[in-house]
């Protein structure tokens, strides 16, 4: 069986997509693929206008470095890095020179001004996710794949991650494709997808929590 | 990279704690030996010493800058060893910390310089600590040498700065060279792996390590074929050469074993599918233990093997029944006593002969020529016993590599006299160092040898019981022990000698590898921290958590010395057959005193130590 079957999707720049689906529908294969993570067996996928099916690891490697950015359940920070250490460091990586007021800048844009010499371990789960997003903010990428961001936060810290991203999309102008299984965080979204059986098999534009919850109910029924 | 190094290097230190800690030993072991190699090449002699004593002081001196030499050699693959293995299993550990830099854009170039700029560190810090470990290792070995009476006593080795850097130098090459491989091995980790929870572990058995687990082991099995055929020091080499890549192949085909020592736990559901599934984990535990067996046993059954072999070639050299000891003087009667067929009297005598080259104090043996022909079976290789008379000389087993000419003129000193001796003769190589000279006693003046310790071979007449000649011999008041007692003790005392040289040599380097040992098992149980809480939640008891942890760690430790005593056995092999052709028998020595202790020993501390850690990590 395959992970994902005809599936044909596109995300224009500047806008919000969701993916849905019961467990196992692939949608994090479907993410993982967008992101060249993983390779499709056939198909294409492009990025950023960029063919990256059968790219090399070089070029993957420069693609993650200044054109798409991650955000996580699991906040994957490093946990040996201070909080504004590990915001810079995808550029340091990159060779780009960031300032250090740019780091402070981007931290206190995610509200956590006060928070930049501290350990990830130091920090809640809330202000973990949001020096991610300010690791994901920084290079200004054009396309921001996320997993599940809310899945480990409490209800406060989840809506004022899903308000960054919201602003992320509307002043800069960037694609955010990101995967959730909750339909209040899906709605926050431009448009919903879902998945079933590694297939495409509904789409919402514009949805509301109502909307969302209705047909994925219905899809796992 | 050099500020995540050191921010993972400060974060993750119990990580790191045991590669530091084995390059600076390393390096203290490395600049020690060197130290007290170079003191040893001016031989520091007390004043007022007899010649014979002085040259066996010097002769210490020449063994102490060997053992000191195989020291360092060692030391070094240890280091090497043991950082690619701790370093390796930290890589391991670290998968997804590096996978996840890979995610924010790191190549798989950066990935490497990162790992290898963790290793400059390493190497640095270690070899600083080397400086201070140093001294302390010099002072152990400077006393380890006095006392076993290589060195004299008094003896001291200078502080010199040039060891300093090398050993600083070669601190950092094998840090590096350590986590070559392994920094390879990172730099093929996925992003994505960064993303899976649960994901599949990292293939433990790779590529390269199927590769060169399986090179090493075809490796030590031609070594082991090879020394069939070699002779005693080309089989002295391929055993210490067998005990190294032996120790190499096993410890990485190790994951391959790993999972069958479950079915050496009775009952355990648990510790037995930990075996299994933490394959990983096992190996890098097993893998210093592997190399201390194999070492050490493989070096101990060599030594033992060959000074067993020359007590065998000693005894079927002697064509006689008693060896008995006295003066000179009073070995003259041994003839005259009833039953007493051949009694071929050895003085060793104090009388210096010059060559070319060099002057000889030791091993310098007055015969009779002819009983002396009557029992011992051991052919000249050039010249007749028989022209052994007047001014003559035979060289001895010590001196065949020296190649003294056929007909050469030796002057030598007796007794105040001089001499010219004419050589006739040359005896073959043996195992054991043998005789240097045999000289005819006629040639020497009386007071010369009949003070000189003697040994007598007594050949007993046809008919005679031994035991009765014996008898009767002993009543007069002399020693009277039968061949094959003489030869044992030769043995023996060879092989107290390579006892006590082993001890040097090993005792460090043991102690070192089982630090890495302790090391392996430390970082595993700390890693392990989350695992044991889900036991607890599981409903398990904390001291059943702990029973489990030591169950799994007594079982690897187990098979790490099996493994490690498989490579002892193939070493022992080589040598077995390299004895055969070289005496027509095949004489191993198995060290059953030493793989006791050893093999108590390392399970012991391995079960101490994971009950230690499992305690620790299940500590509220």
């Amino acid at each position: 069986m395959a992970a994902l079957d005809d599936v044909s999707l596109s995300c224009p720049a500047g806008t919000w997509t969701a993916i849905m689906g019961p467990s196992g529908s692939g949608k994090s294969t479907l993410l993982h693929c967008a992101a060249g993570l993983d390779q499709v067996t056939s198909g294409r996928v492009l990025l950023a206008g960029r063919d990256i099916t059968r790219a090399p690891d070089s070029t993957l490697t420069e693609l993650r470095r200044r054109t798409i950015g991650f955000v996580f359940q699991s906040f994957n920070l490093i946990s040996s890095l201070t909080a504004e250490q590990n915001v810079a460091f995808p550029s340091k990586l990159a060779g780009v020179r960031v300032s250090k007021k740019d780091v402070r800048q981007t931290l206190a844009g995610v509200g956590l001004a006060d928070r930049a010499t501290h350990k990830p371990r130091e920090l809640s789960g809330g202000q973990q996710q949001r020096v991610a997003i300010a690791r994901a903010m920084i290079s200004r990428p054009a396309v921001l794949f996320a997993d599940e961001p809310t899945g480990a936060l409490d209800s406060h810290s989840a809506k004022v991650v899903l308000e960054l991203l919201r602003t992320m999309v509307r002043t800069v102008g960037q694609s955010i494709v990101m995967v959730t299984h909750d339909p209040a965080v899906a709605a926050s979204a431009d448009t919903v997808v879902f998945l079933a059986d590694g297939r495409l098999v509904d789409r919402v534009d514009s949805p509301t929590v109502h909307d969302v919850a209705e047909r994925l109910a219905k899809l796992e029924s | 990279m050099f500020q995540l190094s050191f921010s993972t290097f400060r974060e993750r230190w119990e990580l790191f704690v045991g590669a530091i800690l084995s390059v600076g030993v390393g390096v203290a072991l490395v600049q020690a030996s060197m130290l007290v190699l170079v003191a040893t090449g001016t031989p520091q002699i007390p004043p007022g010493m007899s010649r014979q004593t002085e040259d066996k002081i010097r002769e210490g001196f020449v063994a102490a800058a060997t053992v000191m030499g195989m020291t360092a050699f060692l030391a070094m693959f240890l280091a090497v060893f043991i950082v690619s293995s701790t370093f390796g299993f930290t890589v391991a550990q670290r998968r997804r910390d590096l996978a996840l830099l890979r995610l924010t854009g790191g190549s798989r170039t950066q990935l490497r310089v990162l790992l290898l700029s963790e290793s400059l560190l390493l190497g640095l810090v270690g070899s600083v600590l080397g400086v201070p470990f140093g001294l302390i290792a010099k002072y152990a070995q400077t006393w380890l040498l006095v006392e076993i009476g290589l060195l004299p006593d008094g003896f001291t080795a200078p502080w010199r700065l040039w060891a300093v850097i090398v050993s600083g130098v070669v601190g950092v090459g094998v840090a590096v060279a350590g986590v070559f491989t392994a920094s390879l091995r990172a730099a093929r980790i996925l992003p994505l792996e960064a993303l899976r929870e649960t994901g599949k572990a990292a293939a433990v058995m790779t590529v390269s390590r199927w590769f060169f687990g399986v090179s090493a082991g075809a490796c030590t099995i031609a070594m082991v074929l090879w020394a069939q055929g070699a002779n005693l020091i080309g089989a002295m080499m391929a055993a210490l050469g067998v005990s190294m890549s032996g120790a190499v192949a096993m410890s990485l085909l190790s994951p391959l074993v790993v999972p069958l020592t479950a079915w050496l736990v009775p009952g355990s559901t648990l510790a037995r599918a930990n075996l299994r599934d933490g394959v990983r984990r096992s190996a890098a535990t097993a893998s210093p233990l592997i190399v201390l067996v194999a070492l050490l046993l493989g070096l101990a059954g060599t030594f033992g093997s060959l000074s067993a072999a020359g007590g065998e070639e000693a005894k079927r050299s002697v064509n006689a029944h008693l060896v008995v000891t006295s003066s000179g003087e009073e070995a003259e009667r041994l003839a005259g006593i009833e039953g007493v067929a051949v009694a071929s009297r050895q003085n060793t005598v104090d009388i210096t002969i010059t060559s070319a080259r060099k002057s000889f104090y030791a091993g310098i043996v007055a015969v009779d020529a002819a009983d002396y022909a009557r029992t011992h079976t051991l052919a000249p290789v050039w010249g007749d016993l028989s022209a052994l008379t007047g001014a003559t000389v035979f060289t001895g087993p010590a001196l065949h590599a020296d190649r003294i000419a056929p007909g050469q003129v030796l002057s030598a000193e007796a007794g105040g006299a001089p001499l010219q001796l004419t050589v006739v003769g040359g005896l073959p190589e043996t195992l054991e160092m043998g005789d240097s000279f045999l000289v005819p006693r006629q040639a020497l003046p009386r007071q010369v040898w009949a003070g000189a310790p003697t040994e007598t071979v007594v050949q007993v007449a046809d008919g005679q019981s031994p035991a009765a000649v014996a008898g009767r011999i002993e009543e007069l008041g002399f020693s009277v022990r039968t061949v094959a007692e003489w030869a044992s003790a030769r043995a023996e005392n060879a092989q107290d000698g390579n006892v006590k040289i082993l001890t040097v040599l090993m005792g460090l380097a043991g102690l070192y590898a089982l630090m890495a040992v302790v090391n392996s098992v430390v970082i595993a149980g700390t890693e392990r921290r989350r695992e044991f809480a889900v036991f607890r939640a599981t409903g398990l008891t904390r001291p059943q958590v702990v029973r489990t942890a030591v169950v799994e760690a007594i079982a690897v430790a187990v098979i790490g010395v099996l493994l490690g005593c498989l490579v002892a056995g193939a070493g022992l092999a080589g040598i077995g057959g390299a004895v055969r052709k070289a005496i027509g028998t095949t004489v191993v020595y198995v060290p059953w005193t030493l793989l006791t202790i050893v093999a108590v020993g390392s399970v012991v501390i391995v079960a101490v130590t994971s009950a230690l850690t499992a305690a620790v990590a299940t500590k509220k």
